[in-house]
């Protein structure tokens, strides 16, 4: 009998509803041995976990012991307050983005993407834009429907924004990775800030993708969309063409 | 008190130098003593406000939003049915962010919201002066990290900055970088001629996609190739300098970015030349290590067409999870350094408008 999921008090799930159990993975840095495997216990259960268990454990080198382990989480989020936030998008398939972008767009969107200031990480936006793509699904310079720059890493700022302007660029895409230390949040925002300066804003979309760039951070910064860990290129592509759309027959 | 000095601003920016520096801490107190005043508000911010823990680091708790019926606000429309707060919807704009779609409403209750307007400055520019049609008397626009553009006159008529010692552990780097921001927002107004002003504002008001341009002793304008001020390498720079040896000003219509300048310097120096770029206003300015005195040192003077007027700075002397300072110790040397602006920390005892906060 399926039960109905109650929104107001969300839990996690494994066998069946309500059962909060969660699967969890860490490593401690002491010997593989029984005493490693109470300590496993014992920290599960300080982080709120009942009935903790430990499922698999092993040594990782020398000193460190790797656990895998289970645990019924309490805790329940109301799911129902939290649905208004956000766009919930339904995303296309890459068939779908490229029919989408012939019917209601007409023309190529084209994209310059980068890894801006010292970041020398290139993975990210590789994986949205190069033909290779990621998971299977190819990058958007193997749509149809986009015409796309990838500049790589370590991009000054201003001459990733010359260059979106010199190709009449619909959105920049640009990846960070961004620390607790704030050291790569001005880069993020000057960019921004430099579109605006331009006097760009309202021509360009500007989304930004990170391990740890949420919707939530993307809006602090100032940025249309963020992108983080498990987005695909048709994700990204489906975000750029609905929102091109959106924007086209809002200035009619 | 911070709400006497900022009230001649319809339409007010906070803007922070980095995160936590406490420019919703200062928009709190604005808050209070505006309810306290019987002004009647609207509330924007570029980013998200009143969130309970930091987008970055959440481990930070953040200071509540808590705004007075009668209010108006612009935030999306799943944090205005999240705060519970009854209220009276006024626009639904077309602005879309990755929260939402932006509101206006009018609160009929009191309470905390979390507050996330529009991000590009003419959308911000837009919902304030909604919300000045729908009958607010001030409208008080936060801002996020150290996001400026929302303190260009374009968008606000006054600015509060926010300082704190999150900037440094070293008590001097904070006041050498705050006084570095200050000057920045305090560009001298362009001083040439009242008819080569017009004539410059013509020049620079095109099309918009004009990148720059020299003007000759004679303001015979060269325009320069698109992109040149954003991308341009240093040899490009010098080669331009050459072919204008008489062109003492630079019309810089979009950003002006660091490395523009630093090349610029460079060949203004070893040519003995010595030049003034005019920019439509500060926000346009991007510096990295560089200061504008430095740089007025090697002979590049900065100007602007139009003036952000700085009412106030407030200063944070706690780094969350860091470090701290003494609060009259860090404001003195504020003081020394930055001369006529009043200086604040709405936190401290000494402050005249503070008050615990009593609830609504």
């Amino acid at each position: 009998m399926p039960r109905e999921v109650d929104l107001a008090a969300v839990k996690p799930y494994a066998d069946h509803l309500g059962d909060g159990l969660v699967q969890m993975s860490f490593t401690l840095p002491v010997p593989h041995s029984l005493a490693a495997r109470r300590a496993a216990l014992e920290l599960a259960g300080k982080m709120g976990f009942q009935e903790p268990e430990v499922v698999h454990y092993e040594p990782l080198t020398e000193g460190y012991t790797y656990f895998v382990m289970y645990g019924r989480c309490v805790q329940s989020v109301d799911f129902a307050a939290l649905q208004g936030e956000g766009f919930d998008i339904e995303y296309m398939s890459e068939d779908e983005v490229e029919r989408f972008a012939e019917e209601r767009l007409g023309r190529k969107v084209v994209v310059v993407g980068a890894s801006t200031g010292s970041d020398t990480h290139s993975v990210g936006i590789d994986a949205m834009l190069n033909l290779k793509g990621y998971h299977g699904h190819h990058g958007l310079e193997g749509y149809h429907s986009f015409e796309t720059y990838n500049l790589g890493s370590q991009v000054p700022n201003s001459v990733l924004l010359a260059k979106a302007i010199e190709v009449g660029a619909d959105a920049i895409l640009v990846s960070q990775t961004v620390t607790q230390q704030n050291l790569h949040v001005h880069n993020l925002t000057e960019l921004v800030e430099m579109v605006e300066a331009e006097g760009r804003r309202g021509d360009m979309i500007l989304a930004c993708g990170g391990p740890r760039v949420s919707n939530e951070l993307a809006k602090e910064l100032g940025y249309d969309a963020g992108f983080s860990k498990g987005t695909e290129p048709q994700h990204l592509a489906t975000f750029i063409v609905r929102e091109l759309a959106a924007r086209v027959s809002a200035s009619g | 008190m911070l709400s006497d000095l900022t009230a001649s601003a319809r339409r007010l920016a906070l803007v922070g130098l980095a995160k936590n520096t406490g420019k919703t801490v200062a928009l709190a107190a604005l808050l209070r003593e505006l309810k306290g005043a019987g002004r009647r508000v609207g509330v924007t911010s570029v980013g998200r406000d009143g969130e309970e823990r930091d987008v970055i680091d959440s481990r930070i708790e953040k200071p509540r939003v808590l705004l007075a019926a009668g209010s108006l606000v612009a935030t999306t429309d799943g944090l205005l049915s999240a705060s519970g707060i009854p209220h009276e919807l006024l626009e639904e704009t077309d602005v879309r962010t990755p929260l939402g779609r932006v509101l206006i409403a009018r609160l009929r209750g009191a309470g905390a919201i979390e507050v996330a307007g529009p991000s590009a400055a003419a959308q911000v520019r837009a919902v304030s002066d909604a919300m000045l049609a729908h009958g607010a008397e001030q409208v008080l626009i936060d801002g996020a990290i150290d996001r400026r553009a929302a303190s260009s006159p374009d968008v606000a008529d006054g600015l509060v900055m926010s300082t704190g010692a999150v900037l440094s552990e070293d008590i001097a780097e904070v006041v050498a970088r705050t006084y570095d921001a200050v000057e920045l927002v305090r560009l001298p107004i362009f001083d040439g001629a009242p008819e080569d002003g017009r004539r410059i504002r013509v020049l620079a008001g095109g099309d918009g996609s004009r990148a720059g341009m020299v003007v000759e002793k004679a303001l015979a304008a060269v325009v320069l190739p698109p992109g040149f001020v954003l991308s341009s390498e240093g040899h490009e720079i010098a080669r331009l300098l050459d072919e204008h040896p008489d062109a003492r000003r630079l019309i810089v219509t979009g950003a002006l970015p660091d490395r523009f300048l630093r090349e610029l310097a460079s060949g203004a120096r070893r040519r003995g030349r010595e030049l003034t770029v005019v920019v439509a206003d500060a926000t346009r300015v991007f510096l990295a290590e560089r200061g504008v005195e430095w740089y007025g040192r090697q002979g590049i003077g900065m100007q602007v067409l139009r003036p952000i007027e700085l009412l106030a700075l407030t200063v944070n002397p706690l780094a969350p999870r860091s470090h701290g300072f003494d609060s009259g110790e860090l404001r003195a040397l504020l003081g020394e350094a930055i001369a006529d602006v009043p200086i604040f920390d709405v936190l401290h005892p000494e402050y005249g408008g503070f008050q615990e906060p009593a609830g609504l």
